[in-house]
This record gives structure tokens, sequence and C-alpha cells, in this order.
């Protein structure tokens, strides 16, 4: 890894002919920032630091985070958190069945005083948009979001207008209670970088949780970094360095998932991109200026599982795609150095 | 510079392994005669090679394609130089093709070069070319280029059989280039210089690997010592030939015992058989019966197909041609010891040089025997001891009459010595007994028992030359001499017709030192047999007045004395045995040794591979070292990792065994994934982790397992 030239730590390296690498220093600012980050959600959001660094790696890699889980266990209260560390614009969305698309997206309404049609940005204009159950609004409501979430922007009577940057959806979701909800399709989970369960707390979160009911929450977070230094260290992150065989290692793992029995559509190339970006921000997180196979591993599940679809019959006998990729990982080698015999 | 030295080292390796398959073809060229399949497996085996090593760096299916031509075409090529020219050459590939596995089996030694005889060792001397070069060259791996070339190697030693010398020199010669092309073995394919494979793994040392090769080729070397005469007795004492696995062309009757063709020849005796132009007056054998039954006098051993080349002492100077006219069966009438025949189709008795055409014989036949026949001078059989070599030439069924044994009892105390007593048989029957060409066919005990003793008033006491031959060959295997009978012609010298009346059947009797010895118990023209009864009584009655000896009177030597057997210091086992340079127990120390030595031989291969892994090459190739050394240690600590697991993941497997690798995880990982980021200090914590994790482990494993892993 040769050294860079002196640039501010989080400040991305200028695009150049050459592959450009990072240097150490830029990784361990990275790091730095990302934990100081991490420690203030984990004020509110007790007992799961996984979550929680997995949450703001997906952020970080400008990616979208869907929370699902029984209600109750802290998904609005992570969203919210997340949002408060970072000194930008949020919104958040309720959605229910009523919603409407441009209830969400915006809409454009006569001036009589100008004379013109004028147009009022939605919820969704914000650095991160809160989408509290999220599977509660109709798919056209839903189908509102395609558009931002890939590109960044939304438009409207044919006139198209960007959200500001960073942008980040966060939303949840829950899994259990079915009445009055509408299914995500395929093409709006494949949006989704990472789709996380924030889970029970263990026992001795759960006391400290009922201890400060009253003093921890998330609007008591201070702003930890802003909009700005979120997107330069996105930016930093498109520059970790990936070897060769994890490139070979990444496409055998995907079409594994392809080739497994128990699915009908395997991961997208989107989602192998979408998990090449969280593993560069992982690496990152950890201070390394390059990915392991223990960053692919530990992102593979939150990443890929939503974006496999099942054969039928397997989802009849109860398989899920979080296991479908742990046999994936049993049966594809990873690229470490061969014995030297 | 690296470039040059990886040329010099294929091209080295290339030389020694075309050289190993032109040897290894030229192995079964030892049973072939003449130098024409020594050359064409030498041209194959260069042939071969050279299209594959001028293909070596284009796709394997082009370099299959073009060899597969090539290979096609030097076939034909080779039909066409062996072919005699009598059949078009599509004719004789095809023909060729069919038959070429069974007739190179079933050809007789030394097997005439031809279209149907060298195209099996050309073909697989092309094969393993091929595969030694694509093996080798193309993808580097040298020990098993050598395979292909020692294969053949094999199957040409199993293909000749016991039917050629030990070529030791040949051998040494083989072993020795193998060794050549394995120390001069090419790189492996991501380090050939014009490859740009990226290598993470270390690749061997030559120093490491020369000690490695040194210690290992010292092990087979004391192994093939110590197994080598245990192999060479067990080769010695039961050789295996693949010819036993062909079924020998079949006989009918009259091919199986000729005898039985006398009495038609002596009731036909102007039957025109065929046309022979011999140099000289000779006897032209039909066929040589060995083996009696009691019933039936017949050839012994198995007839097997012979190209025109047969095994003879000599270049077949006595030459015979025969153009047939009503001779039947496969039997082939020729002189004695024939050496090569041309223009028929032929099988031979390796016992009794008998000869066979497998379609037989047919009006307009015409062919040519070159023979060297063996002169005997019965002079020289005077004093000679009978030949008792071949227990099949004085075996004697159980139920013969009492006739024989009277006159073998006659015999014995009549005359002294082996020739007299065969020429004393000889007379006696000739003298006793009449020729009759109306007598009944038959040579059985009972027709026999028939000639010797019924009146000759009842057709007794009179026979044709059957059963004068088989009358006198065992009366004198009764009387302790070998013998057998021969069918045949007596042929003047140049052309004649053979008739029905040339054809007769006579005994001979085996002398050592001299051979088969030719007798003739037919009764002299004109001359009126004496009644047998007559002298028989006159022996009774000398008996009666004074006992002879034993042993047979006087100062005579005993002739079948087993002593004298032992004096002429035949074969003893126990003998033989101890006169053993090295004895038994000695191979036995020396296996013991060597197997005592596998475990110290394979811990001094663990810590030279160790030292190499943790000591030599960049710090990444050390890294990784100390990571295949963790690996390893686990492993034989019964602790497999699986491909699938990460190096964390590894780690937390292996430090199951109750040792730990901690920190060495992140070394590999970032000598692997970030390149140029692990320098010398983190080479030194590695091996270090490493080898603490080494001894750790190795000492949580039993003992056993210590020592023979």
């Amino acid at each position: 890894m040769q050294d860079s030239e002196q640039t501010h730590p989080l400040q991305a390296p200028r695009p150049v002919q050459q592959p450009v690498t990072l240097n150490p220093g830029q990784a361990e600012a990275f790091a730095a920032t990302f934990e100081r980050l991490a420690a203030a959600v984990d004020t509110v959001v007790l007992g799961k630091p996984d979550v929680v660094r997995l949450a703001l790696t997906a952020m970080f890699a400008e990616g979208h985070i869907l929370l699902e889980d029984v209600p109750g266990t802290g998904k609005t209260t992570l969203a919210r958190a997340i949002a408060s560390a970072v000194s930008g614009q949020w919104r958040r969305i309720q959605f229910t069945p009523d919603l409407l698309p441009s209830d969400v997206s915006g809409v454009t309404i006569f001036n009589q005083g100008s004379g013109g049609f004028e147009f009022h940005p939605g919820p969704v204009f914000a650095n991160i948009v809160i989408a509290d159950e999220i599977n509660r609004a109709s798919p056209k409501t839903q189908s509102a979001l395609l558009e931002v979430m890939e590109e960044g922007r939304v438009t409207v009577d044919g006139h198209p207008h960007s959200v500001p940057s960073p942008f980040v959806v966060v939303a949840t979701q829950n899994p259990v209670e079915m009445d009055g909800t509408y299914r995500l399709p395929e093409a709006q989970l494949d949006r989704f970088l990472v789709k996380l369960s924030v889970g029970y707390p263990v026992e001795a979160a759960e006391i400290e949780v009922l201890r400060g009911t009253h003093q921890r929450s998330p609007e008591n977070i201070p702003a930890v970094v802003d909009t700005d230094t979120v997107k330069q260290m996105a930016e930093v992150a498109k520059y970790v360095y990936i070897a060769d065989p994890l490139y070979a290692y990444l496409v055998q793992l995907a079409n594994a998932t392809r080739g497994h029995p128990q699915v009908a559509v395997g991961v997208s190339p989107r989602g192998l991109i979408a998990l090449t970006r969280a593993a560069s921000v992982y690496a990152l997180s950890q201070g390394r200026t390059y990915i392991i196979p223990e960053d692919v591993k530990a992102l593979a599940e939150p990443v890929f599982s939503h974006r496999i679809q099942l054969a039928p019959d397997a989802a009849m006998r109860g398989a899920s795609g979080a296991g479908v990729v742990a046999e994936v990982f049993e049966s594809v080698p990873v690229p470490l150095p061969a014995s030297a015999a | 510079m690296r470039v040059s030295r990886y040329r010099l080292r294929i091209a080295v390796v290339a030389a020694c392994l075309t050289v190993m398959c032109a040897l290894a073809g030229t192995v079964a060229a030892r049973v072939y005669h003449g130098p024409v399949l020594t050359g064409l497996v030498a041209g194959a085996a260069v042939a071969a090679f050279a299209v594959g090593f001028l293909l070596r760096n284009k796709p394997p299916w082009l370099a299959a394609s073009v060899s597969f031509w090539g290979l096609a075409a030097y076939l034909i090529g080779s039909f066409a130089l062996t072919a005699d020219g009598a059949e078009p050459l599509p004719t004789v590939v095809v023909d060729a093709i069919v038959n070429a596995v069974p007739r190179t089996l079933t050809a007789l030694i030394p097997v005439e070069p031809a279209p149907d005889t060298v195209g099996v060792p050309v073909f697989l001397t092309w094969l393993a070319a091929t595969l030694a070069c694509e093996l080798a060259i193309r993808y580097g791996r040298t020990l098993s280029g050598c395979l292909p070339p020692t294969l053949l190697y094999t199957a040409g030693l199993y293909l000749v059989g016991p039917n050629a010398d030990p070529a030791i020199a040949v051998t040494v010669v083989y072993c020795l280039l193998a060794a050549v092309a394995l120390a001069a073995t090419s790189a492996p394919p991501g380090r050939r210089p014009d490859s740009d494979a990226r290598v993470d793994g270390g690749a061997p040392r030559r120093s490491a690997t020369l000690v490695g090769s040194v210690i290992g080729a010292a092990v087979l070397l004391v192994a093939v010592a110590a197994l080598a005469p245990m192999a060479t007795r067990l080769v010695t004492t039961s050789p295996g030939d693949p010819r036993e696995l062909v079924e020998p062309p079949q006989l009918t009757d009259i091919d199986l015992n000729p005898l039985a063709r006398i009495p038609e020849w002596a009731k036909n005796p102007d039957r025109e058989l065929f046309r022979a132009d011999i140099d000289g007056d000779a006897a032209m054998r039909l066929g040589v019966l060995t083996e009696y039954d009691g019933v039936t006098w017949q050839a012994g051993g198995d007839f097997r197909t012979a190209g025109s080349v047969l095994p003879g002492s000599g270049d077949g100077g006595f030459a015979a041609e025969v153009e047939i006219i009503e001779l039947g069966g496969k039997l082939v009438p020729a002189v004695a010891d024939p050496a090569a025949v041309t223009d028929l189709p032929v099988a031979v008795n390796l016992r009794t040089r008998g000869l066979l055409t497998p379609d037989g014989l047919a009006t307009g036949d015409t062919f040519h025997v070159g023979s060297d026949p063996l002169i005997v001078d019965p002079e020289d059989a005077v004093g000679a001891r009978p030949d008792l070599s071949d227990p099949v030439s004085v075996a004697m069924p159980p139920g013969a009459p009492e006739g024989m044994t009277a006159i073998a009892d006659y015999i014995t105390a009549t005359y002294d010595t082996p020739y007299d007593r065969a020429q004393g048989l000889a007379d006696f029957l000739s003298q006793h007994y009449g020729f009759d060409p109306e007598s009944p066919s038959g040579h059985d005990y009972p027709a026999l028992e028939f000639f010797l003793e019924a009146p000759v008033e009842a057709g007794g006491q009179r026979g044709t030359s059957e059963q004068f031959a088989a009358t006198y060959a065992l009366i004198a295997r009764l009387a302790g001499l070998p013998s057998r009978v021969v069918v045949g012609f007596d042929v003047p010298g140049g052309p004649s017709t053979v008739t029905a009346a040339q054809g007769l059947a006579w005994p001979e009797i085996a002398f050592d030192g001299v051979g088969w010895v030719r007798f003739d118990p037919m009764p002299a023209g004109g001359v009126a047999p004496v009644p047998p009864e007559e002298t028989l009584d006159e022996l009774e009655e000398e008996a009666t007045e004074e006992p002879e000896p034993e042993s047979g009177g006087g100062d005579a030597e005993d002739f079948n004395d087993p002593a004298l057997e032992d004096d002429q210091g035949d074969f003893d086992a126990a003998t033989s045995a101890a006169n053993d340079v090295i004895p038994t127990w000695a191979w036995w120390i020396a296996a013991a040794l060597v197997i005592g030595s596998i475990p110290l031989i394979l811990k001094a291969r663990r810590r030279l591979r160790r030292r190499r892994r943790l000591r030599r090459g960049s710090p990444a190739e050390r890294v990784a070292g100390a990571w295949a050394e963790v690996l390893g240690s686990a492993a034989r600590a019964g602790v497999e990792v699986g491909a699938h697991a990460n190096a964390e993941e590894a780690a937390a497997r292996a430090g199951t065994v109750g040792a730990s690798a901690e920190g060495l995880p992140r070394l590999v990982n970032q000598a692997a994934f970030a390149p140029g980021s692990v320098d010398e200090a983190d080479a030194e914590a590695a091996a270090r982790i490493a080898l603490a994790y080494c001894r750790e482990a190795d000492a949580s494993g039993s003992r056993w397992k210590r020592v023979l892993t």
C-alpha cells in the first residue's frame, strides 16, 4: 500500500488514472468517526451494537436500511437515533393504507399570487427518511419510493426534483401482523442494501432499558457528524482495496445462491455490488484499507437474504434466505493462500 | 535469464522423456526379429513428442488433433514399410488393425515385423509419448509425465515375458533418464515466465527440493534393494506370459495323432501326397508324438502362431520346396528343426518343433521351409547316458501288456549300455515281427498286445510301422530309455514326388549330450521273422541256471544309477539357497530398517518443509507458510479445517486442539488481501506464532500419531 499525498483523513483521494489506495491514516480516521457515531446510537439502542454498526455500514455505503422485526423491539428508535446522530435534515413518514404517493413525494399546487404552479416537496426531501411500517402503505404509495431510493430524485408532473445528499431511507416493517399490509415487491426489496432484525435485547440490556426509560430518548443524542462528513466518508469507502481473489469469491457466492436447489431467484448483480460496497465500509470501520473474507461473511446475510427468492416448495418447508446464505458459505472455498507444499 | 533457464529445463525434460519413451517401446522389440520395430517405436516416440512439444503453447484440442492424425499417418507408414506387397495397402491396414492384438500375442518369438505385429507397439509408444509430453511439458508435471513411458515399459516387459534375457543396462539407463528429468523438473505453470498467473503460495526451493529428492531416492533404493530379490525370485519361479491367455490353434483328430494315418498310407502306397525339392536325403517330419495315454500317442505342448522366422540355431540352410498334392490335415511336413517358413502361415509346437498351418493344407499350396537339422552321429550315442530330463518321455500309463514287460526284461538283461539296449530292441522287433500293410490300425494297449503276442495264424506278430514304432517306444520306456514316435516321410534329395509308400513312423531315443537318435525297428525285406517265444525262452533258461546280479552284471556302468545324477550336480534347491551370498535374515533386517526409518524420514521431511515455509521467500510467502504449518499441525492433531472457513474461523477451529494461533489470521488476511503490506517483522511474528502452535498441538497429540505422521 503506497502512501498517498497528505490529505484530510476523511477526504477521498482525487480520482486519477492509476488505481488509488487509501493510507492507514484515512482508515483509522474513518474507524474513529464510525465508532463515535455508533457509540452515540448505542446510548439509546442498548445491547445491539452489531445491528447498530450494520445499519451505519449501510448508511455509509449509500444504501437504504430495512428494519424488520416484531413491534416494540426498537426499530423506530434505531432509525430515529441514527437520524439524530447525523446533524442533517430528517423526516418521518408513518405509512398507512390511505397514504397517497403525493403525500410522500410532494405535490404541485397553483399559486394564485404568482399565477403559476409551485412544487411543494414531500417528506421524502430529507437526508434521512424514516419510513415507519412501510408495508402498511398501498403498493402504489410504496412505488413512490422506487425512483428516489435508486436515483436520488423525484419526478413530479414531469419535472425532476433532486433530494438532498446524503439520502438514506430507514424503513421498518412488522413481519408478524400481516392484516392490512402489502408485502414489499422484490424490486422494492432489492432497493434496500440491508435488511436487519433488531431482536429482543439480552437480559442485562433489557434491565438497563427499564432503568433509564425516561432519560433515554433519540432526540437527546447530540449530533456527532454532519451530512458533509457522511458524504466524505461514503466517498472514501469507494477506494477500499479489493484483491482479485475476493472478486472471484464474491461472484462464486452469488452463483452459488443462483444454483441452490431451494432458490427460485438468486442474488442479482445489484445485490453483489451492494455487498461489495457494504464490505468496503465494514473494512474501514475496522480500520483496514482492504477487504477480507470475514467482512464478506459478516455482511452476506443482511445483504443477501432478502434478495433471495425461495422456491415455493422450499418456502413451504420453512426454508429461509438466511439458511440458504449459510449453506452457500459452507460450499464456497475461501481464497486463502494455498499451502506452500 | 529466467526464461533461458526455464527453456533449458524443459528441453532437458523433453529429451529425457523422449528417450525414455523410445526405450520403453524397444523393450518389446527384444522379441522381434531384426531392427525394424526398434526403429519404428523410436521414430514414434520422437515424432509424438515433437508434435506435443511444438504445440505445447497451443490449445490442448489442437495438440490432440494433430497428434491423432500424426499417429494415423505414422501407423499407415509402418504398415506399408512392413507389408510384403502381396495385397493392396487398404486391405493390409484394415487387416492389421482388426488382428493386431491377437496376432501380436500369438506370434512366435522372435516375432516377424509385419503390419499386424508392429501396430500395437507403435500405437502404444505414440500414445505414451503424447501423454508424457502433455503432462510434463504442457502441465509441468514431470513425475506424472514419467508414468506413461513407465507403464509402457511395464507392458513391454509383460509382453516379452520370460522370452528374452534381462535388459539390465536398458533399465538402468531408463532410471537415470527419469532421475535427470525429475532433477531438472520444470516449474509449475504459475511459475513459468511465459505465464501471467499470479502465485500466492511459495514455490519449492531448489536446495530443499534437492535434499528431499535425495532422501526420497535413498528410501526408494533401499526398498528396491530389499524387495527386488524377492520379486525377481517370484518372477523367475512363475513368470507371467500373456501368450498363455490366448487360445492356441485347435487340432483335429488326425492332426492330434498322425500315427493313425499310417495304415491308410500303407494300403494306398501309390497315393501322391506332395512334391518336394530338398537339398539332400532327409526325413520330413509330419508329427512328433511324445505322450502316450494307453490308447493314443499325441504331441505334447501347444502350437503357437509364428511368423516366417522360427526360433532356430541357424539361417535355415537346409532348404525344402514343397507343393501339396493330396496330403490333408493341418500338420506341415518339414525337415527337422525348421528355422524359417515362407508363403504359408504356420504355428509351431515349442516342444517338438512340429509345424502346423491353421487353415489346413490344400492342393496347390506351395511353400518353402528352411531347416537346421541336427546331424546326429549314432557313434556318439554309443557311450552316452539316456537323457532323462523330460519325465514325459519316460512316462508309462499302467496296464502295459506282459509281452512288453518280458521283452523289456530281455533287453535289459541282454544289453549293458543304453545305446546297445536301444539298438538291441530295434533288432529284436525287426527279427521277430513282420511287416503287413493289411494289418488293422491301432496302437492302444490291446492292439499292441495283439501285435506282440497273438499267434501268427490269427494275424498277430505283424503290422505296419504304426505298431512297430509304438511298440518300440513303449518297451524302450519300460527299459528306462526316453522315447518318442515320429511320423513322417523318407524323402530323397532333389525334386521328387512323395507318395504314401514313403510315409512311416519311427521311434527315437534321447541321449544325453547327443539328442534324439532315430532307430529302425522295421523288418528287413525277404527275411522270415523268428518267433519271439524262442528268444525269450532262452533267456528264462539262462536265468534259471545262473542268476545274474541285480546290477545288470559285470563291471558295466549302471547308467540309471541315481547317484550318478547327483554327481552331475543337478539343481538342488537347498544347495542353491546355501550358496546365496546374502542370507534371508539379512533381507528381513534390511526391510525392518527401511520400515523403521520411515517415521524419521517423515519427520525430517516435515522439518525441512517447515524451515522452507517459515524462512524462505518474501514476507507474504512466509506468512502463508506459517499458515500452512498451523493447518498442517491441526490436521495431524485430528482437526480438519474446511476450505470454506475464513482465517478467523480456521484459527478458531484449529484452536480446539489446545493450542493458540492468535494473531495469525490477521497477518494471513493482510498477506493475502493487501499485497505488500506485510514486512519482515510480520513474517517473523507469524513464524513465532506458528512454531508455538505446532509445538503445543504436537504435544497434545498421542505419541503414536506424533511418530507416524
